[in-house]
């Protein structure tokens, strides 16, 4: 990651409480392409994506009063609105969010690739080093973070059984976690 | 519940997705809040999935950037509007009520303003004609003053001018008077300025002496309310061996009668 941090998140967090134009600036730039990369692997439609996009930072702008830094970081709660406005946005569009991520062998690796829009993230080498990942864990990992699908979906498409969603869940992100370390 | 069993039961990354059920999610707020090492392992996770979503990031075109703060600019300003709340009537009220109100007391404080203005321009009008009358007689005056002086001048200045000393005699040794005799016209100027007041009743008669007799010169004013004649011009004469001033009553006399105060021969 070549971001320079310019605000610690408790200071980004604090001036996008008071509205801040400089700060959300900032945040755009920060997160803008991760969150763009969250929404195109799920629409794979550069436009779409884009106005996905759109919708969420003002979302963010709009309703950051409702961000609870205690409950966890900005960066996730930013995903999850992101990726539940996608979900939103593809069902008010009939699409069906199985037809994104499918759970057949080489959807892993589409969904991967879909990022190669940007190769400038390539440079450290992470998303080689992700692609270490065992197809299983890759899946529950876009699955749960990307997708946005219960634990009983992801049971369905993984086919495993519903207790081991958790567990499964826990040995990829670990796996993910050490991998970004040595990286 | 172990920290260690909350940490390994993968709820936490189950919480990070945001697809954790209510109670599941409830449970880990409440162990977030009480163990750090569960805060901590579940910042490890987001940090994790942040890296990994940054590394698919997907770079959007640089106009989006320019929309989202279009947006919520304009948001901004909608926002105002409506904070204005159940305003309509207040500013209305706002709005019309005192506009009449505020026209009439712009009115009436013009008004006392337009008097009070006319008063004190009137004033200064009065004062400035008083000043400007007090200047036209001053004016005058000097004027009055300048054409005398200058006709003075003029006699004394002339080139043909001869004058003419004449001294006091035994009825006022300090008295004195000045003759400009014009050789070229005859006309004859006296400067009666060192001439002792005329009484009441009295007044100073110039004579030519011709040929050894008093010829009449005319009648010398001496004061004017308070103000000296200065040169005055008297009858003409053609020749004369000398001048001489008597005192005679107010019409003079034929022939010198009363006593002679100065006199000069040429």
């Amino acid at each position: 990651m070549e971001v320079i941090q310019k605000y610690n998140e408790d200071e980004l967090v604090l001036l996008l409480q008071r509205q801040d134009q400089q700060a959300f600036s900032y945040l755009y730039d920060n997160y803008a392409p991760a969150l763009n990369g969250v929404i195109f692997r799920l629409v794979e439609d550069k436009a779409l994506s884009e106005d996905i996009l759109q919708e969420a930072f003002v979302k963010i702008w709009n309703n950051f009063s409702s961000y609870d830094p205690a409950k966890g970081r900005l960066f996730t709660w930013m995903m999850n609105l992101t990726r539940n406005l996608t979900i939103d946005t593809l069902r008010s569009k009939g699409y069906k969010k199985q037809s994104k991520i499918s759970g057949d062998e080489n959807s892993v690796n589409n969904i991967t690739d879909a990022g190669s829009g940007i190769d400038k993230f390539d440079a450290m080498g992470i998303r080689k080093q992700l692609g270490n990942l065992k197809p299983d864990q890759q899946k529950v990992i876009d699955l749960a973070y990307f997708g946005g699908f219960t634990q009983e979906e992801i049971s369905k498409e993984i086919g495993i059984p519903l207790g081991t969603v958790k567990t499964r869940m826990r040995t990829a992100i670990l796996e993910l976690r050490k991998m970004l370390k040595y990286t | 519940m172990e920290i260690q069993d909350i940490i390994s039961s993968g709820l936490l990354e189950l919480y990070a997705a945001g697809i954790a059920s209510e109670t599941e999610t409830r449970q880990v707020e409440e162990w977030v809040a009480l163990y750090p090492e569960v805060a901590a392992e579940l910042k490890e996770i987001m940090i994790g999935i942040e890296t990994y979503a940054t590394a698919n990031a997907v770079e959007p075109s640089a106009s989006v950037k320019e929309i989202i703060f279009a947006r919520i600019n304009s948001s901004e300003i909608g926002r105002v509007i409506p904070i204005q709340p159940g305003g309509d009537n207040e500013f209305q009220q706002i709005g019309s009520y005192p506009y009449w109100k505020m026209v009439a007391a712009a009115s009436v404080l013009f008004l006392i303003g337009s008097i009070a203005l006319n008063v004190v321009t009137y004033n200064k009008f009065s004062n400035a004609n008083q000043n400007l009358a007090v200047l036209r007689e001053t004016v005058d005056s000097i004027q009055e003053k300048n054409i005398e002086m200058a006709a003075d001048m003029n006699v004394v200045q002339s080139k043909y001018s001869m004058p003419v000393s004449l001294k006091g005699l035994e009825a006022a040794p300090d008295a004195a008077a000045k003759i400009f005799w014009m050789q070229n016209t005859g006309e004859v100027f006296i400067d009666p300025s060192n001439l002792p007041d005329a009484p009441a009743g009295k007044q100073y008669q110039l004579w030519a002496i011709v040929d050894g007799k008093p010829v009449n010169g005319g009648m010398i004013l001496t004061s004017k309310k308070g103000d000296k004649y200065r040169i005055q011009k008297m009858k003409t004469f053609g020749k004369a061996e000398a001048f001489a001033v008597t005192l005679e009553p107010e019409k003079g006399n034929a022939t010198p009668q009363g006593p002679m105060f100065v006199m000069g021969k040429i």
